[in-house]
């Protein structure tokens, strides 16, 4: 049988008989505390053990598995033995993802099992077992999408796993209700009620199971595409564009049903979006001049092979922003100090992108994110809070735009923000290219 | 089988690469040589797909590089200079795994293992495990993984480094069964010494541009190079050669010693000894040297008088 040689190789490194002999035993001598706290049967306690031991399992252990496949390759040399092979990026990427987590599985379901056979709830079972396999295969593809984005950035520490876990485990405690200190509570499913979705009233259980499936397809989506990337097979960022339309799409649905809302869900998709494509790949310092090269020479397949994502969502944004610009906000006033003006919330968008990217081209370009959350920070928070507190409250809004009093003033300042940054930035990429 | 035209490659504030163009023909061991530095590296990881150059273009047996990386994956093996073997893998499934992601089906792999376990003498290494081997065992490993498939092309980074002697010759007799397998490799190193034992061509790299690329084995295409010795040193003795006609100079030592070219032609070989007997040099030695990639490349990098 011509298996999957990724997973394959996976299987080589996770199974052993000592192993498959000692999970179980491990995890008997788990559930025998639960079996004790039942009276001797398997009951409420053995059931919310064997579920918290299998978020453990499959958050800690399966998350840090698949960060590993990856980051390992980095570690020992052998990457660039996996980008001359013939392997296709998707079967790379299921090798990694269900070969590493192989033995996590073996372990998951054995937990699973106990807890089917001690919980006496037989109507919310299955859907709660869907829930949790759901999130645990959730935890460890996102955690595999990190690793190809650490190690697109040099850094090959297994660290952001227990954030991960964490966010696993609150997924988790939201779709099941599972409590880690909670007794005497039945393991159940939240009451659900009707979700409003474009108008369309919608069960409100079946919609946040179709969420759940799609934010896992587009994760494994999301790896793919890095994987193809790290491959060196180039690509063009349509699977962006959708990715953003799609949330658009979704978000908007969620908002009171007026252009408005879904022009603010789409603002908010595409400025979010643009902070995370700005993490997601590497500040290249080259990659400016690449792209200015193919515009130049007018070579268009390129210019969409290096124009970074943060750019399509920040250029998405603009339509956006200038419609809401022009609307009558209902929400104008953010609240009592601070004023929505899209426009100037956009430049300074660009402004934080400029500031990361002026780090990320400086010395020390690890602590890039760092300092620009510091300066953020610095810029608002803390100086226009000082400005404010000292009495110079219309000096606070040159360093925070959205404490002037009028649209115009607040665009002026971010400008003027965006250019000084921009300005810098241009001065220190002349510097290094 | 290889060809390259006006490859360009960056690193921020430096050009590697700089509009790199050369062709390999099938069958060859070409020496990629040159200073450190000078993009050798960089090159090869290029053509390996590994590394997107800014421009230019990279043909190997048809496959354009760029365009389908993962296609021309197929006929390359590439040896990086630091390379690295999965630890936890004996030989044997490390070289399953290779053979596997190549493409090699399931039922063919233990015939390719064996195949390539015997022509790298390591058969009997292929239960252990790749940390309890020596330096030497696991560039052979890495090398079985690079070739397994059977590419068409091997790129080797400094395959040589960190070798004993007995196994660099063992490399070498390596290099020369792989070529007569119809095999073409382009082999990086600085062990000049070493290379000149197989290989046929040469490419030289510095500042990341071709100053040369010669066919060792019939170097200066019609140039035959001679090396004049003489008994004392003469005056000017660069000023006396050049007055010659059909002969050019590729380096002058000491006044005393000098590395000549001429026409692979006798009548004229003839003339120019005489020539140089008539003006009364003092000639202790005048034959061709015995040839070496060192020379070869020396003469390369040298400017000429």
């Amino acid at each position: 049988m011509n298996l999957n040689p990724e997973f394959q190789r996976q299987l080589y490194l996770e199974y052993s008989e000592a192993r498959l002999i000692g999970v179980p035993l491990v995890l008997w001598v788990v559930f025998s505390i639960g079996y004790f706290i039942d009276d001797h049967q398997l009951s409420d306690a053995t059931a919310r053990i064997a579920l918290i031991t299998y978020l453990l399992i499959t958050l800690l252990w399966g998350a840090r598995q698949t960060m590993d496949s990856i980051l390992d390759e980095y570690r020992e040399h052998t990457w660039d033995t996996q980008r001359m092979s013939a392997l296709h990026p998707w079967e790379l990427v299921w090798g990694k993802l269900f070969g590493s987590t192989a033995m996590v599985w073996y372990a998951g379901s054995i937990c699973l099992l106990v807890y089917s056979l001690a919980d006496e709830q037989a109507v919310t079972q299955p859907m709660l077992l869907i829930y949790c396999i759901a999130i645990a295969l959730l935890a460890q593809s996102t955690s595999l999408l990190l690793a190809l984005i650490m190690a697109q950035r040099n850094q090959y520490k297994s660290s952001s796993i227990l954030m991960l876990a964490l966010i696993g485990y609150l997924f988790a405690y939201k779709f099941t209700d599972i409590s880690l200190f909670s007794t005497g509570r039945p393991i159940h499913l939240p009451n659900y009620t009707n979700q409003n979705w474009y108008g369309l009233s919608i069960n409100a259980e079946s919609f946040q199971q179709l969420s759940l499936v799609f934010t896992l397809f587009w994760s494994y989506v999301g790896n793919y595409r890095l994987m193809a990337q790290a491959l060196g097979i180039r690509t063009r960022p349509w699977v962006w564009l959708v990715f953003l339309i799609f949330l658009i799409v979704y978000f908007g649905g969620l908002a009171p049903a007026s252009s408005y809302y879904v022009a603010l869900a789409g603002y908010a998709v595409c400025g979010v979006l643009t902070y995370i494509g700005l993490l997601a790949e590497p500040a290249d310092v080259l990659r400016l001049k690449h792209l200015l090269d193919a515009l130049q020479q007018k070579n268009w397949p390129r210019l969409a092979e290096e124009t970074p994502i943060w750019v399509l969502s920040f250029l998405s944004a603009i339509p956006f922003a200038l419609h809401l610009e022009l609307s009558n906000h209902p929400i104008a006033d953010l609240i009592s100090l601070f004023h929505f003006f899209p426009v100037a919330i956009l430049l300074l968008l660009l402004r934080d992108c400029a500031l990361y990217l002026f780090f990320s081209f400086g010395g020390n370009p690890q602590r890039a994110l760092t300092l620009t959350l510091l300066s953020a920070g610095l810029l608002y928070g803390i100086i226009p809070g000082i400005l404010s507190f000292t009495g110079l409250a219309w000096l606070s809004a040159l360093v925070f735009p959205l404490w002037a009093d009028s649209a115009d003033a607040a665009i002026i300042c971010a400008l003027l923000q965006t250019s000084f940054v921009l300005m810098l930035l241009y001065q220190r990429w002349r510097k290094k290219i | 089988m290889i060809t390259v035209d006006k490859l360009v490659f960056e690193y921020p504030g430096l050009r590697a690469l700089d509009n790199v163009s050369f062709h390999i023909p099938a069958g060859s061991i070409t020496a990629l040589v040159g200073p450190n530095g000078a993009g050798k590296t960089t090159l090869l990881r290029c053509l390996a797909a590994l590394d997107q150059p800014i421009s230019g273009s990279i043909s190997i047996d048809g496959v354009d590089v760029l365009h389908h990386p993962r296609a021309s994956h197929r006929l390359i093996g590439y040896l990086s200079d630091f390379f690295g073997l999965y630890q936890r893998l004996s030989v044997r499934q490390c070289l399953h795994y290779v053979a596997r992601a190549q493409g090699i089906q399931q039922n063919a792999c233990a015939a390719a293992i064996s195949e390539v376990s015997r022509h790298l003498n390591i058969t009997d290494r292929l239960e252990m495990r790749p940390g309890e081997l020596s330096r030497g065992l696991r560039q052979r490993v890495a090398i079985a993984q690079a070739i397994i498939h059977q590419p068409r092309v091997v790129l080797l980074d400094e395959p040589a480094s960190g070798l004993d002697p007995e196994a660099r010759h063992d490399l070498e007799t390596l290099f020369v069964t792989l070529q007569a397998q119809g095999m073409t490799l382009l082999v990086s190193s600085h062990i000049l010494a070493e290379l000149d034992a197989y290989c046929t061509d040469m490419l030289v790299l510095r500042n990341g541009r071709i100053v040369e690329q010669v066919n060792v084995r019939t170097q200066h295409n019609q140039q035959q190079t001679y090396k004049l010795v003489l008994a004392w040193p003469v005056a000017d003795l660069a000023t006396v050669l050049l007055a010659i006609p059909d002969i050019g100079i590729l380096k002058i030592e000491d006044n005393q010693q000098a590395l000549l070219q001429i026409p692979i032609n006798p009548k004229l070989q003839h003339a120019v000894l005489k020539t140089l007997l008539a003006l009364d040099l003092p000639i202790c030695e005048f034959a061709p040297p015995a040839g070496n990639l060192q020379d070869a490349y020396l003469q390369t990098i040298k400017p000429k008088p």
